[in-house]
């Protein structure tokens, strides 16, 4: 085991010395949270206090409270991308071209905004945080949608060309069958964005709970265990969500390598 | 090498010219190849372009293939849709589709397998489902291809994906196509490949042609009819003009160089001359 190699720049390190150096990070960080914590003067909640913080969590039904915020990404999620594909595939013709830009421009609008104008319309609380949440993933998703199309190499669309593809032909095979995998990634990579914006949702328009709801809940309390259990449990869900985006996207499409 | 050249054209440039965000890269190319025939043979032609890195061969292709629109000028082939089986059908603009074009990359549907692909080549043919599958199956085994049927691009060698670019186009029934440096990063085995493939090509259709560039000035006097050197004129003053026009064409039927199985040191004397003015522009 030669350990200098470790510290030499784009050095190809076995597996198992990557999952060693990943392990020693990890019992770090661990044990300074244990150390930095276990004075008089407590920055952040030690680890018991944390675990009776999640103790309690799942005693008030987090997993419960996980499932709500879960299906809630996959109705909202579902949603939003269908209308996102709808416009990104238009993005090539030119006479749309210029709604979709618009539409993408849009992400700079304010949550609060959008969610008034909801307001005025939607009345069940449930159904506002869909909305809310499928207007505002629409337009990350749409620009991310058009800056994948945006990047397909001139030589594939003029590969179809030569083959006799009219463009409506190349517009299937190269824009839309040929960048199906990146619609997951293209999911994936916003997942950061939209999973913390689907908390914050769930904050504001209380509804039929969610891991939000606990967020809002544990405020009141001033509970630092709680909070910090509950950021942990929201930032491991997450993290699997992205890894079975992943996951789906290796084994559905075996050309994809991104 | 008895022949006979028709007064029927087979491909027609008129003062072609391109500019890319107002700088011009190539202009002023004329040329016009007839068909030729040859007794007892079916003998479509092979036209090589040769010329130093940047010259404007991959442009002047693009505009050959109907993939670009010219600044000015026109591409002019015989219309061969409208007037099917008729010997020499009247000239019209190239438009899209109608030359098959193999770029330098050799791009392929990332989302087909090699055998997905071929298939979709083929879907405008009218044969059987399984008359195309054997056909496809013939041809991969002949190419070496047979063992990677099933496999996507992404998991494909360099030459292993030249090659299902190139039968994509052959399988695609289109009469003309073009191939920029189908020769280049290919092993000796895979050369000879891509050589038969002109072949097959050539002999299939009197008016199938095939144009292609490379930097192997050898193989292009070999296997090319005509071959036309691409670079920069030389200026009054002594200067090269920094815009890509044809600067001089071989005609190797007429020298006698062409159709040759082994090349003779009168190949040899002309693949120097060739060298020379693609050094001289
Ligand atoms: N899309 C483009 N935009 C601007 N300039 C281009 C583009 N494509 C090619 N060129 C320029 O045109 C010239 C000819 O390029 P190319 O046709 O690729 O030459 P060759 O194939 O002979 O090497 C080069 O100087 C290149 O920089
Ligand atoms: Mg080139």
């Amino acid at each position: 085991m030669n350990i200098k190699s470790w510290f030499r720049p784009f050095e190809k390190i076995s597996r198992r010395h990557a999952a060693l150096i990943s392990g020693f990070w990890l019992v770090l960080l661990i044990s300074f949270w244990f150390i930095g914590t276990s004075g008089a003067k407590k920055l952040f909640p030690p680890p018991a206090l944390v675990w009776q913080g999640f103790k309690d969590l799942y005693n008030e039904g987090l997993v419960v409270h996980i499932f709500s915020s879960l299906w809630l990404c996959l109705q909202a999620t579902t949603i939003s991308i269908v209308f996102s594909l709808f416009f990104a595939y238009l993005s090539p013709i030119p006479a749309f071209k210029p709604v979709v830009k618009m539409l993408s421009r849009m992400r700079y609008l304010p949550l609060t905004g959008i969610t008034f104008y909801l307001a005025m319309i939607v009345r069940d609380a449930r159904t506002m945080q869909i909305w809310v949440l499928v207007v505002f993933m629409s337009l990350y998703f749409i620009t991310s949608l058009m800056s994948v199309f945006k990047d397909i190499p001139q030589q594939e669309l003029d590969h179809a060309r030569s083959l006799q593809c009219s463009r409506w032909e190349v517009l299937w095979e190269v824009v839309i069958k040929g960048r199906l995998d990146y619609v997951i990634e293209v999911l994936r990579q916003n997942l950061a964005i939209t999973w913390m914006m689907l908390v914050t949702v769930e904050s504001i328009l209380v509804a039929a709970g969610g891991l939000g709801v606990l967020i809002k809940n544990s405020d009141k309390f001033m509970n630092h265990g709680r909070i910090v259990a509950l950021q942990i449990v929201i930032l491991l869900v997450g993290l699997g969500i992205d890894w079975f985006l992943d996951f789906s996207r290796r084994t559905l499409f075996r050309y994809s390598k991104l | 090498m008895t022949y006979h050249e028709t007064s029927d054209s087979i491909l027609t440039v008129e003062n072609l010219s391109v500019d890319y965000d107002g700088k011009k890269i190539i202009q002023n190319i004329n040329f016009d190849e007839k068909d030729i025939t040859r007794p007892n043979k079916i003998q479509g032609q092979s036209i090589a372009f040769v010329g130093r890195s940047g010259r404007g061969k991959s442009t002047l292709f693009r505009c050959l293939s109907g993939l670009e629109k010219p600044k000015t000028g026109k591409v002019l082939l015989p219309d061969m849709h409208k007037h099917q089986g008729e010997a020499y059908p009247p000239m019209k603009e190239v438009g899209e589709g109608d030359v098959g074009f193999v770029d330098q990359k050799y791009t392929l549907f990332r989302h087909k397998t090699v055998y997905q692909a071929l298939q979709f080549a083929m879907r405008k043919q009218k044969l059987e489902k399984s008359e195309k599958h054997d056909k496809i199956m013939v041809h991969l085994r002949d190419w070496g291809l047979e063992t990677v049927k099933d496999q996507y691009p992404n998991e494909l060698s360099g030459g292993q994906r030249q090659r299902t670019a190139i039968l994509e186009q052959v399988l695609s029934h289109t009469n003309y196509i073009i191939m920029d440096e189908p020769f280049s990063g290919l092993d000796v085995g895979n050369i000879n490949n891509v050589k038969s493939a002109f072949k097959l090509i050539n002999e299939s259709h009197e008016l199938n042609t095939v144009i292609f560039c490379t930097h192997d000035i050898e193989l292009a006097v070999a296997l090319a009819e005509s071959l036309y050197v691409l670079g920069y004129p030389t200026l009054e003053n002594g200067r090269l003009e920094p815009i890509g026009t044809l600067i001089k064409k071989y005609d190797l039927k007429s020298m006698g160089l062409a159709w040759h199985d082994q090349l003779t040191n009168r190949h040899y004397d002309v693949v120097e001359q060739v060298k020379q003015s693609i050094l001289e522009s």
